[in-house]
């Protein structure tokens, strides 16, 4: 029953951040200046006939609210407006349908866009992260075992440049490295794959991840190695895995079943909270590799001021990363019974 | 650890990459390289260059541009006008095909610019259909256009008024269908048809060999885009790409050394030019109903503090640093990438201090206080100009150091600020809130576009930047805009950059330089011996073949 308490708590909040997010998006890119209408658009021929067509088709010539006209300069509307009639509630009534309007840049739904991109992030970030998780908490315990000794200090150092290499330099020394050595350096798949045989489209999109994906991996598989050895050297230091010790236990015994799972309670912290930054947040080795992520929308769309792919990729980064803690805290309260479900 | 790691993945990929290898025959495929993609490939709502140049090789138009400026026909093989110059009639040529097969009559010319004329949501194509009162199909193969007023440059809005087929879009013409409509087929009857396309990844299009005037000599082509300019190069060095549509000037040595690869640089084509915007409007003429301010420094309302400004600018300096060289001296707002209409027969202001200082003591303005920054010749003010350029510029922050620097030779003083593109167009005009902008246009190829932006009309709606007020200017606009005669107007047009120059409204610094670069080892018959370079227009892509 408490256990039910705490998560139906947690998930409130959560939705509760959600729609707070959904809120303050919407209102934060319209005090932004300038006309979206005529963004990209500077040319005298433009008409005000033109400029108000394209405001009608986006439906910018809606009062942003019905009310707090008192409030101008970002054009709210007066009162007399019928409130299902103002930009926020057919952008609040359209999100409801899964439905988030037109981009200002592609004039594509973007929904479409997004799906697209977000399918490219994950793919992306789940085989970087997939990989970085292996061989961070592998090394980590290798490292942590062997404490102070000659591999120890190796993996550390390694592990501590590893983690504090910019992504973006990193990944151009590998673009570099890999454009001389053949791999594809741009992009997720050859052009004209699309009509081979399906397992040569993953083949192509493979040798495409090959590059970003050990960017990521490096990067990250360094500070999981950092966390996961010191946190298990803290466990290791422990009374009862003396007692372990002395009780004639196999190093893999000990491992297992008494120093793992403690020392993965910080792990997964770092990991959850990753996952959920990652999704925009592997905006470098995007750009480097012209990976087409959720990234790379991003910073076009704000290059291009496309305020709805803006909103629309603001809100699938907060969800990620409100959703992913969430799972951090669900995981923690069964990983680590000391959480209590208050 | 690392090696680990990459065997790993050199496993994987090389299991992956085995099953890879089906294709049979061998398309000659030309692999182009460019750092954007398309924002569109809908012609009606398509904002950006590289849209334009997909277009330009899918579609075919009553003109088409060539790289010297000239037009010639397109689709038609003849035309008349009638003696007053508003009604023209177009033969079509027989047996035109779209990519799909239908036949490409009148009716579908008629359709596609009735579709552009009745949208006004369409951003720049609606434009162009500004002077065309009606199009008429009389048959299948006689286009007859009746124009509101005898424009002489009916070519320069022709040519990008793209053909569409009817039997596809007439299900979208109206309403808000025809600019959602996304046009992934993008049928055509250009030398190339769409095979794919995906936005910010790439557009791989196909030869059409039946193509009524250029069949390409290649199968295929791939337009390929990469994030960053500095990974295009890497891309044409590693030998990923054949041809870059655009690189860093930084990266030319490098490129230039490489063997197999041929760097080449000239005037854009769509012709460019970046501009110093003195805020020279006078209290008479500031548009108060628009919202204007004019708070311009008074100085700038003098022509002999230009006229100084424009000695007292190192050119050729601002060219080798800012552009690494790759630039020519700007004169006026006509860049000298617009061909006939330049005129280069105008001399620029010598670069000399010394004469600067002298003009600005002949006309008053001293330094009374001794702190190096001269005051108006009533001692009211210093010359303290605010300096302002849009912060998503990369070349503006140094033009405005080394400005500063030789400016401050003078006696003038400038307070440098980046601001938000659109906070700056706020503050440009027709607000006048500002005293100089550093900034820039893109044109057509007709010179039209930039002279109006001097004119006196286009202060209210703040397209004219400046203020500047010249009615003779404005006089000769006016004239130009209805001769008919290709050489009278030339004259005309060359008069109006003479006064424009004379009286300095602007100071250009300089008409920035593309630069491309190809392998010489893939493909020849790019065109390079033009005054202008575009290897991606399909002025080359319908003539490269595969070296032997």
């Amino acid at each position: 029953m408490k256990r039910w308490r705490y998560l139906l708590n947690k998930i409130s909040w959560a939705l509760f951040t959600i729609i707070f997010v959904i809120i303050l998006n919407f209102f934060l890119f319209r005090i932004l200046p300038g006309d979206p209408a005529r963004a990209g658009v500077r040319d005298p021929r433009l008409t005000k006939e033109n400029i108000e067509a394209i405001r009608v088709r986006y439906g910018l010539d809606k009062p942003i609210v019905n009310c707090f006209e008192s409030l101008n300069p970002i054009k709210l509307g007066s009162c007399t407006v019928n409130p299902l009639d103002t930009q926020f509630f057919i952008y609040m009534g359209n999100l409801l349908q899964g439905d988030m309007m037109i981009s200002f840049h592609t004039n594509r739904p973007v929904t479409e866009i997004l799906s697209e991109r977000l399918g490219n992030t994950i793919l992306l970030i789940g085989a970087g992260q997939i990989l970085a998780i292996i061989f961070g908490v592998l090394f980590g315990m290798f490292s942590a075992w062997k404490a102070r000794t000659a591999i120890d200090y190796g993996s550390l150092t390694i592990s501590l440049v590893a983690w504090s290499l910019p992504t973006f330099w990193l990944g151009v020394i590998l673009l570099f490295w890999g454009s001389n050595h053949g791999m594809p350096i741009a992009g997720m798949s050859t052009p004209g794959m699309s009509s081979y045989p399906l397992l040569s489209q993953w083949g192509d999109i493979a040798k495409h991840m090959l590059l970003p994906t050990l960017t990521y991996t490096i990067v990250y598989m360094g500070e999981y190695m950092l966390i996961m050895r010191s946190s298990l050297l803290d466990v290791l230091s422990e009374d009862y895995i003396l007692t372990a010790k002395a009780k004639g236990l196999s190093v893999f015994q000990i491992l297992k079943d008494h120093a793992i799972t403690n020392a993965m309670l910080p792990l997964v912290t770092i990991i959850a909270i990753n996952l959920g930054f990652t999704v925009g947040g592997v905006i470098q080795i995007e750009t480097v590799f012209s990976w087409p992520g959720l990234g790379m929308t991003t910073v076009e769309a704000l290059n291009r001021r496309d305020f709805p792919v803006l909103q629309g990729a603001f809100l699938l980064i907060a969800v990620a990363v409100i959703l992913s803690n969430l799972l951090a805290d669900l995981a923690y309260s069964y990983l680590d019974p000391r959480v209590k479900t208050e | 650890m690392k090696q680990k790691i990459f065997y790993v993945f050199v496993l994987a990929a090389l299991i992956l990459s085995a099953c890879g290898n089906l294709a049979g025959g061998q398309p000659v495929v030309a692999r182009v390289g460019w750092a954007g993609s398309p924002d569109t490939v809908n012609p009606g709502t398509a904002i950006l260059t590289e849209a334009f140049t997909i277009f330009g090789l899918v579609y075919d138009a009553m003109y088409k541009l060539n790289l010297d400026g000239t037009f010639s026909l397109g689709v038609a093989e003849s035309v008349e006008h009638s003696d007053d110059g508003l009604v023209y009639t177009y033969k079509i040529r027989d047996g035109i095909k779209f990519h799909d097969g239908q036949p490409l009559t009148a009716k579908d010319i008629k359709f596609s610019y009735d579709l552009y004329k009745t949208h006004d949501d369409f951003p720049y194509i609606n434009a162009y259909t500004t002077y065309i009162e009606s199009t008429e199909a009389p048959d299948d193969s006689t286009i007859v256009l009746t124009l509101s007023e005898a424009i002489p440059n009916l070519e320069s809005q022709l040519v990008f008024m793209y053909i569409l087929p009817e039997h596809i879009w007439k299900q979208y013409a109206e309403g808000s269908a025809a600019a959602e409509f996304e046009n992934f087929e993008m049928i055509g009857s250009g030398p190339f048809k769409m095979v794919e396309y995906k936005q910010n990844e790439f557009v791989h299009l196909a030869a059409n060999k039946d193509h009524f005037a250029t069949p390409p000599k290649i199968d295929e082509v791939i337009f390929q885009t990469f994030e960053s300019q500095d990974v295009l190069v890497q891309a044409i060095k590693s030998g990923q790409v054949d041809m870059i549509m655009e690189m860093p000037a930084t990266a030319v040595e490098t490129l230039k050394g490489e063997a197999n690869v041929a760097v080449v640089n000239g005037a854009p084509f769509a012709p460019g030019v970046s501009d110093i915007i003195f805020n020279q409007i006078t209290p008479e003429n500031c548009p108060k109903d628009a919202g204007g301010l004019c708070t311009g420094h008074p100085a700038l309302q003098d022509r002999n503090v230009r006229l100084a400004l424009a000695h007292a600018t190192n050119k050729q300096k601002l060219i080798d640093v800012v552009l690494l060289g790759y630039g020519t001296p700007g004169l006026t707002l006509i860049p000298d990438g617009v061909g006939l209409w330049y005129n280069n027969t105008i001399k620029d202001y010598e670069f000399d201090v010394a004469k600067a200082n002298q003009i600005l003591d002949d006309a008053g303005y001293a330094d009374t206080d001794g702190d190096g920054v001269r005051e108006m010749p009533d001692g009211s003010k210093p010359l303290i100009f605010r300096m302002n350029w849009p912060s998503d510029s990369i070349d503006a922050p140094r033009l405005a150091e080394l400005l500063s620097e030789m400016w401050a030779e003078v006696g003038v003083k400038t307070e440098l600020q980046a601001t938000d593109p659109d906070a700056l167009t706020a503050q440009c005009c027709p607000v006048f809130d500002f005293d100089i902008i550093l900034w820039g246009w893109a044109s057509d190829p007709d010179p039209s576009l930039l002279l109006g932006v001097q004119s006196t009309g286009e202060i209210p709606s703040g397209y004219n930047e400046t203020g500047y007020s010249n009615p003779e200017f404005d006089e000769l606009f006016a004239q130009q805009a209805v001769e008919l005669d290709l050489e009278t107007r030339k004259e005309i047009i060359w008069k109006m950059q003479e006064i424009a120059f004379n009286d300095v409204v602007y100071i250009i610094p300089y008409y920035e330089q593309t630069i491309q670069a190809y392998r010489t080892d893939r493909f020849t018959g790019w065109l390079t011996d033009f005054a202008k370079i575009e290897l991606g227009d399909v002025t080359s892509m319908v003539l490269i073949e595969p070296v032997k």
